[in-house]
């Protein structure tokens, strides 16, 4: 589905990300892990047309640099996990806003679909019951689903979501994860994510890519990439050792 | 479905326009001095259906003086508040507005600048004025926002209130400098940084108008992505919209608005941050609805404040500017309060 | 501009306790008693020879009673008569500057009350400069004003000719005059474009109405004041006045008023009676309001000796 060529972001004299390639498959959900700054959420820019980049970044052999705005957004919906509203704007408000890409015409907007799916995201979010809310009530998680449901009513092939805040964020880092293995099930779609969290990565992705300083370290199967050795090498610890550590504790 | 989310019905339409045309008809049967209403009334039902009116004092303060004043006053009202409400949504900022963020001082200072050097357009009165204040809105906008955006990306609310002060005191200084230099047309150049329409024609109503019209037009067939961008830029740019592009269109469109605005009637401060704050209050944050009714919320808003300045103190006239800040300066303290407690 | 209700009786009682106060100590053993415009007492060992002038009618006042030489230094707007250019120039009103002053070495300056601040009074009598404040707000204050520049400079009698110059000059326009005409003046002081202001009762316009047997059309406007649009085309004066200077682009301040909707209807434009003055004539209390006086005569009521109108 999605095919990525050399892909080098440079920060003024900083490279972000150099010369990285990957491909994702229909049915995978590729997961991205590495040590801050190590250009995890440079590649999720990237491919949000959000940086500038070099390389070159196709969705279904199409590059996405000739697409416009609302063509990509009909095929890959990203979730960012930061979120900052303003304005008493409802849940569904924000929900239907999802349906923007897919609106024809200039004044008088049809979406034959839209109000189905609205409906739905919200159901499988379980934000129904919630709908006429204003964003400035809802607590962080409210928050995070109603963004995931926005994400939802998009209908994307692709989902693609930027790493969590923190994590504190783990139950809904948790949630969100398990809606999107519901949701991946579907013929023809697939996911990509940033993830703080090696257990969580384990738990939920079929693909995995350690980043280091912008290089790519490792790529590949899930088990595989997320070896001790690899780990080690991204973080710059052995992580695997501290996590049984500290799992040993909880359990004594 | 609840009623907040929809755009409003053609009934609710009909009665905010049914509204504005009685005080449109109230502000133009009032006045400094008294016409009895069946008098003001034959009036503007003769020239409606062009029948013959009787000439005299009466029809020249209604139809040459009251009527192209309060049509002005009004459409000035529309476009402060449309652009007001488009730049809120645009920055995610309650508070920014033509005065606010010194759009308005950076067009007095381009009409100023036409002025001491002579710019005119052939055929138009004003022209050079308007074009260049229009020119030095958008100028200003710019700039201000390019600062804004270095200093602090995510545009928080003190950032863009001090450079717009900042932004101000420095057109306000070049402005005082211009006057220095040019001597004889100093009180020509005054005039625009005090705000008054009580001079103002039918040439006026007719460049705010057309104005209104496609700048007015830009922005009301964005209102879903002014939606979006009130969420959240990148949002916006994930769920399809063509940020760059619609920053664009809205900035210029803003910014002529309130370049004619200017042009016309000097900088007339906090409009555009009090209606569209009341309105929201009122229909919802969704910019289907809060365009709408902010236009004919401001055009009710400017309306009656200039009739009380021209009624209160009569025969003598209080500026129009002297009222709208003083109630909006009232207005920005307690968005700034309220907005400051709630982080 | 704006001025407080109070001040013209205030100003009243000061002139009345100057007049037989302090002028008219007069000179003795060539010291010079006086009594400022504000009351102050001011005291010169002689009449003096190197004054600074802040205001343009004190300037006007100060050449028209011979004394011109004694100018050593003057406000930027003084600029009559054509003498007065060759004057070094120090800045005046709110940006009056006490150094400049100091620099010229005066025995005495001339200001009004808005040019300057307390402090700027003490730091150049400190600087033992002699402050002299005259601020006319009637024609009588112009009186005043004259006797006092008379007194600073020793030229008493000729500051007298000079009122009685004016005096005749007024009361020979008011004789003719005599007898309301019932005709209404409007002044315009601010052109439509930025808010009309006008003249109303308690200024000098409003008496030179009254010397012209007019009637101001805003005296129930307390000096000045911006006025409605409406309220001139209500009150349909037969006169119209507009001190707006032409600067010799775009229609001149006549064309501009005749041109304006809904004002072909007023008696004045109709008439052809709206008439261009020099604002300077006009609005500077000195010696030549009998100018400003003598051309809204001729032109009110011998429009015939005047050449007719491009």
């Amino acid at each position: 589905m999605l095919s990525i060529q050399n892909l080098t972001v440079n920060h003024g004299t900083l490279t972000a990300l150099s010369d990285v390639s990957v491909s994702i498959q229909a049915g995978q959900w590729l997961m991205i892990a590495g040590a801050n700054g190590a250009g995890k959420s440079t590649f999720v820019h990237a491919i949000a047309q959000s940086v500038p980049y070099q390389g070159v970044i196709r969705y279904q052999r199409r590059d996405l640099k000739t697409m416009r705005p609302n063509e990509i957004a009909r095929e890959i919906a990203f979730l960012s996990q930061r979120h900052q509203v303003n304005y008493a704007f409802t849940v569904e408000e924000v929900v239907t806003l999802g349906r923007f890409a897919h609106r024809q015409g200039f004044f008088s907007a049809t979406d034959s679909q839209g109000e189905r799916k609205v409906h739905a995201a919200l159901e499988m979010t379980g934000m129904l019951a919630l709908k006429d809310q204003s964003m400035l009530t809802l607590s962080g998680g409210e928050v995070q689903r109603t963004f995931l449901a926005q994400v939802f009513a998009q209908d994307p092939n692709l989902i693609i979501l930027d790493e969590p805040t923190n994590h504190l964020d783990l139950k809904y880092q948790k949630q969100t994860f398990e809606l999107i293995q519901e949701w991946i099930t579907q013929p023809n779609r697939a996911a990509v994510s940033v993830v703080h969290d090696i257990g969580m990565a384990r738990a939920f992705g079929t693909h995995a890519m350690l980043l280091e300083r912008g290089k790519m370290i490792a790529y590949g199967d899930n088990r595989t990439v997320l070896s001790r050795n690899n780990l080690m090498n991204a973080y710059g610890m052995d992580v695997e050792g501290w996590m049984r550590t500290i799992l040993a504790q909880w359990e004594a | 479905m609840d009623r907040r989310k929809r755009p409003f019905r053609w009934t609710a339409y009909a009665l905010m326009l049914l509204s504005t045309i009685a005080i449109l008809l109230l502000c133009v049967c009032m006045g400094s001095v008294n016409i009895p209403l069946a008098d003001t009334l034959t009036v503007i039902w003769n020239t409606l259906w062009g029948r013959p009116i009787p000439q005299g004092m009466s029809r020249s303060i209604i139809l040459l003086v009251r009527l192209p004043r309060v049509l002005s006053v009004a459409l000035c009202g529309v476009s402060l508040s449309l652009s007001g409400a488009a730049m809120q949504g645009l920055l995610r900022n309650p508070l920014a507005d033509g005065s606010t963020l010194g759009v308005s001082s950076g067009a007095s200072l381009g009409a100023i600048l036409a002025i001491a050097f002579g710019l005119t357009i052939p055929g138009v009165s004003y022209g050079g004025a308007m074009a260049m204040a229009m020119l030095f809105a958008f100028l200003s906008l710019v700039f201000i926002l390019t600062f804004a955006y270095r200093l602090d990306h995510s545009l928080a609310t003190n950032t863009i209130i001090l450079i717009g002060v900042i932004f101000t005191m420095f057109a306000h200084s070049i402005i005082s400098l211009i006057i220095t230099f040019s001597g004889d047309k100093v009180k020509s150049i005054m005039f625009w940084t005090m705000g008054s329409l009580a001079g103002s024609n039918y040439q006026n109503a007719l460049a705010l108008l057309i104005t209104l019209v496609l700048c007015g037009a830009l922005i009301l067939s964005s209102s879903r992505e002014l939606n979006a961008l009130a969420i959240g830029e990148d949002n916006a740019r994930y769920i399809g919209v063509d940020v760059k592009r619609v920053k664009l269109r809205i900035l210029i469109a803003s910014s002529a608005l309130i370049g004619v605005c200017v042009s016309v009637g000097g900088t007339i401060g906090f409009v555009g941050l009090v209606i569209p704050h009341m309105t929201r209050m009122l229909v919802g944050p969704n910019h289907r609805r809060l365009l709408t009714a902010s236009m004919f919320g401001g055009a009710v808003f400017l309306m009656l404040a200039d009739l009380a300045g021209r009624v209160l103190l009569s025969p003598l006239e209080i500026p129009i500017g002297v009222i709208t800040s003083l109630i909006g300066s009232a207005v920005f303290v307690y968005i700034f309060y309220h907005t400051r407690k709630a982080r | 501009m704006k001025k407080n209700k109070a001040l013209p009786i205030l100003l009243t009682i000061v002139l009345l306790v100057a007049q037989f106060s302090g002028v008219a100590m007069g000179e003795t053993n060539e010291t010079i008693y006086l009594t400022d415009m504000k009351g102050r007492e001011i005291v010169l060992e002689a009449p003096a020879t190197r004054i600074v002038v802040l205001t343009p009618s004190d300037c006007e006042i100060l050449y028209a009673i011979g004394a011109g030489e004694t100018l050593v230094g003057r406000g930027e707007y003084c600029d009559y008569p054509a003498d007065v250019n060759e004057i070094p120039v120090v800045q005046s009103g709110a940006q009056t500057n006490v150094e400049q002053i100091i620099a010229l070495q005066p025995q005495v300056v001339i200001m009004s009350t808005m040019a300057q601040t307390v402090e700027q009074t003490e730091a150049m009598e400190a600087a033992g400069i002699k402050v002299v404040v005259n601020d006319a707000v009637d024609i009588e204050g112009v009186y005043q004003a004259i006797s006092v520049i008379g007194a600073v400079t020793g030229m008493n009698a000729e500051a007298d000719a000079l009122i009685e110059r004016m005096v005749n000059t007024f009361g020979e326009v008011a004789h003719k005059t005599s007898g309301e005409s019932g005709k209404t003046i409007y002044f315009e002081v601010s052109p439509l474009q930025w808010g009309l202001w006008t003249a109303g009762s308690g200024t000098f316009m409003d008496e030179l109405a009254s010397m012209l047997g007019l009637t101001n059309a805003f005296a129930d406007v307390q000096s000045w004041g911006e006025i409605s649009q409406e309220q001139v085309l209500m009150r349909d004066p037969d006169y119209i006045v507009t001190i707006s200077m032409y600067y010799g682009e775009g229609p001149t301040p006549v064309e501009e008023i005749v041109s304006r909707e809904g004002w072909q209807d007023l008696k004045a434009v109709k008439n052809s009676a709206v008439i261009n003055v020099d604002s300077n004539e006009i609005s500077r209390p000195g010696p030549r309001l009998m100018d400003a006086v003598n051309t809204l005569y001729q032109i009110i009521y011998e429009p015939e000796t005047l050449a007719p109108a491009a």
